[in-house]
């Protein structure tokens, strides 16, 4: 009989809830226009991966050898011819302009020194103001100077035709991301990131509101329990963070190809503990604050900027200083993240990521504990 | 589950001493009332008085800082008293964004109400409200006087043998609060108890009994026809005279306890035994008074300026 009354008030608030949801436009498009909107964002506009690096030549030497050499460097469109400059001095002018990024200068006697069999040296200057274009760009001439190296061994017979090129060469593979699309690291961040941002903030306005407007009186003054109010409240939200996890696994899964590796139920089983720690965050700062302003900023605070600055999200957190790296341990994102990309990209299972789901259901715990003790049914 | 035996005789709501404070602010400096079942008690005073507070504390939605209250035999924020009690907060506090409809069925499930049972509650609470045709109307785009109307519906839908109203007619027109009380009468005849506090002393006068609440305090009690024939000043309207004149030297009169305009003319409370000084102050400027029928609202101020007077 009390079993059978308290669904009855449970459904009865979070049909009331999901009523308000279908009816605000707003928690509508945060709740399932946002998390596509921002996985297509981050998955293809904010991309790491760099290509086409404009490069501008100043070849001073104007032999065949020359160009040759500036045809290995365009040759895997991994830089882009952009200008030819006459004048070695200009280079800094037309980095400072942005029209290139990199510019290659081959002195005059560079094809002489090849034909003397002398090392032949050219420059290479790379705008390094985004330190981590620089970087790649960096490591993409580094490439195409072996490539060009190579090509000029093989040419004047120092190598043996098809011996299969220097004296030492690493041969290295990348796993698990072997292009090393940027999309594939970011989408487990944004998922998380996302659903962070979702059952933070809505949670909190949801309860926010019902202080604001005045009903959490009339409600108080009805038989209803505040476990009643906090499951009631917290079920449309899980319910539309579930509909978030697959609309944004599957758009990425068809979008950029993420793959799937690993076990399904560890990866939902995480996801519904990882959003019941985050709706628990929003009903707490909801109960405290009471006030929808204070929320979203509090909100904003304590689950979108963690979420997305010390999860791992896009800096690693081994390259944090330690005071950071210990308030990351805070950060239910960053196991959430590290889950999502165990299961997702390496094929992790349970033996790898236990930990990582040992801690999401404290924090749930921890969080909507506090929040139902921190929940008086007093107006003041 | 909600039934605690109705003792005949044992009031629904029993105060005791209430006090309450916010801060340095006393709201509540002791309150002691009774409310018994088919009793309509008004809890009388101005915006600050206390009203607010003292419902809320019936209600279990607030704490008191020393006092009892008991409801139906119960403390306040027994989960056995809320299924017998009905509520009408004076904010707005349904959900604007649900019909009608949606709301009353909010509310049915809340208390548990059997559906089939509840149908016909719903059906007979549009009907006299007179909401039946906008069910599907938002909450939100209801007149005010439908608003509370349909708060009142949601109050009642349990039939609680307590109800309490927090100034169940503010900013609703004539009509609809002509209508809200007729609707009252018809519950309180069924034996329920009903608490409402008001600003309007006219209002007050439907009452059973009421209460005047003043910065905190019950300055009176009783059957309002009573509290009126009681009182011991008598009552006048000043006529002739130049009105401007008069005003002023009715309000600096010592023998006048209050005044207030009514209509053209200036309505004044005087001082048990003043009214021949009175008088001869008058004919010195050419007016006269005229006895009147005192009103409950004569009580008030007679009482309040009195307080003030001792205070001063």
């Amino acid at each position: 009989m009390r079993a059978r009354r308290f669904l009855i008030r449970v459904w009865a608030l979070a049909h009331k809830e999901s009523l308000h949801i279908r009816r605000d436009p707003l928690t509508l498009y945060l709740g399932l226009l946002l998390p596509l909107i921002m996985a297509l964002l981050f998955g293809f506009g904010i991309s790491f991966d760099i290509d086409h690096i404009p490069l501008a030549v100043a070849d001073l030497d104007r032999s065949p050898q020359s160009r040759a050499l500036v045809q290995d460097f365009v040759a895997a469109q991994e830089f882009e011819y952009r200008a030819d400059l006459l004048d070695p001095d200009r280079a800094i002018r037309l980095m400072a302009s942005d029209r290139a990024t990199a510019v290659l200068t081959i002195p005059q006697g560079y094809a002489r020194s090849l034909d003397r069999g002398e090392t032949a040296v050219v420059g290479l200057q790379i705008d390094a103001s985004d330190p981590n274009t620089a970087q790649q760009a960096l490591a993409r001439a580094d490439i195409m100077a072996q490539v060009a190296t190579a090509r000029i061994a093989a040419e004047a017979g120092l190598l043996e035709k098809g011996s299969g090129g220097l004296p030492l060469s690493a041969r290295t593979w990348t796993r698990f991301n072997p292009a090393a699309r940027s999309a594939l690291f970011l989408v487990p961040g944004v998922t998380a990131y996302v659903l962070a941002l979702v059952a933070v903030l809505l949670t909190s306005l949801a309860v926010a509101r019902e202080w604001e407007r005045g009903s959490m009186e009339q409600l108080f003054a009805t038989p209803v329990g505040r476990l009643e109010i906090v499951i009631g409240k917290l079920l449309p939200y899980l319910a539309m963070g579930c509909v978030q996890v697959l609309l944004v696994m599957t758009a990425s899964a068809w979008v950029f190809d993420l793959p799937f590796r690993g076990s399904l139920v560890l990866l939902a089983f995480a996801s519904l503990l990882f959003m019941l720690g985050m709706l628990g965050q929003g009903l707490l700062i909801s109960v405290i604050t009471r006030n929808q302003m204070v929320a979203t900023q509090t909100s904003m605070l304590s689950a979108m900027l963690p979420s997305m600055l010390l999860s791992g999200f896009m800096f690693p957190i081994d390259n944090m200083p330690l005071f950071l790296r210990v308030i990351s341990h805070l950060v239910p994102a960053r196991y959430y993240i590290a889950i999502l990309r165990g299961v997702l990209l390496k094929g992790n299972g349970v033996a790898e990521l236990w930990g990582q789901v040992a801690m999401l259901a404290l924090f749930a715990l921890v969080m909507i504990a506090v929040s139902t003790v921190r929940f008086t049914r007093k107006l003041a | 589950m909600a039934a605690t035996p109705a003792t005949p005789g044992q009031p629904a709501i029993q105060i005791r001493d209430l006090v309450r404070r916010f801060g340095d602010l006393t709201a509540l400096h002791g309150i002691s009332l009774d409310v018994h079942p088919g009793e309509i008690y008004g809890l009388v005073g101005p915006d600050g008085a206390g009203k607010t507070t003292t419902i809320r504390i019936i209600a279990g939605l607030m704490d008191a800082d020393q006092g009892s209250v008991v409801v139906l035999g119960l403390a306040p924020d027994d989960p056995r008293v809320r299924e017998s009690v009905g509520m009408m907060p004076q904010r707005y506090s349904l959900y604007g964004d649900l019909s009608v409809g949606e709301n009353l069925d909010f509310f049915r499930q809340l208390f548990c109400l059997p559906r089939a049972q509840a149908r016909q509650r719903i059906q007979r609470l549009l009907a006299l409200t007179r909401l039946s045709p906008f069910v599907d109307r938002r909450a939100d785009d209801l007149s005010g006087g439908m608003y509370k109307k349909l708060a009142l519906a949601c109050a009642l839908l349990h039939e609680p043998r307590v109800l309490l109203l927090d100034e169940p007619t503010n900013g609703v027109d004539p009509v609809s609060r002509r209508e809200l009380w007729t609707l009252l009468d018809e519950f309180v005849a069924e034996g329920m108890a009903v608490l409402v506090s008001t600003p309007y002393m006219d209002e007050a006068e439907r009452c059973h009994r009421v209460g005047l609440l003043h910065c905190g305090r019950l300055i009176a009690q009783g059957v309002p026809a009573t509290l009126v024939h009681d009182l011991d000043h008598p009552v006048f309207v000043v006529e002739g005279g130049d009105r401007a004149v008069l005003q002023e030297l009715v309000e600096a009169a010592p023998e006048v306890q209050a005044a207030s305009p009514a209509g053209a003319r200036l309505r004044v409370v005087v001082k048990p035994g003043a009214t021949a000084a009175l008088r001869e102050r008058l004919a010195g400027v050419d007016a006269h008074l005229e006895p009147t029928r005192a009103s409950f609202e004569d009580v008030f101020v007679a009482r309040i300026g009195a307080l003030e007077e001792a205070a001063a």
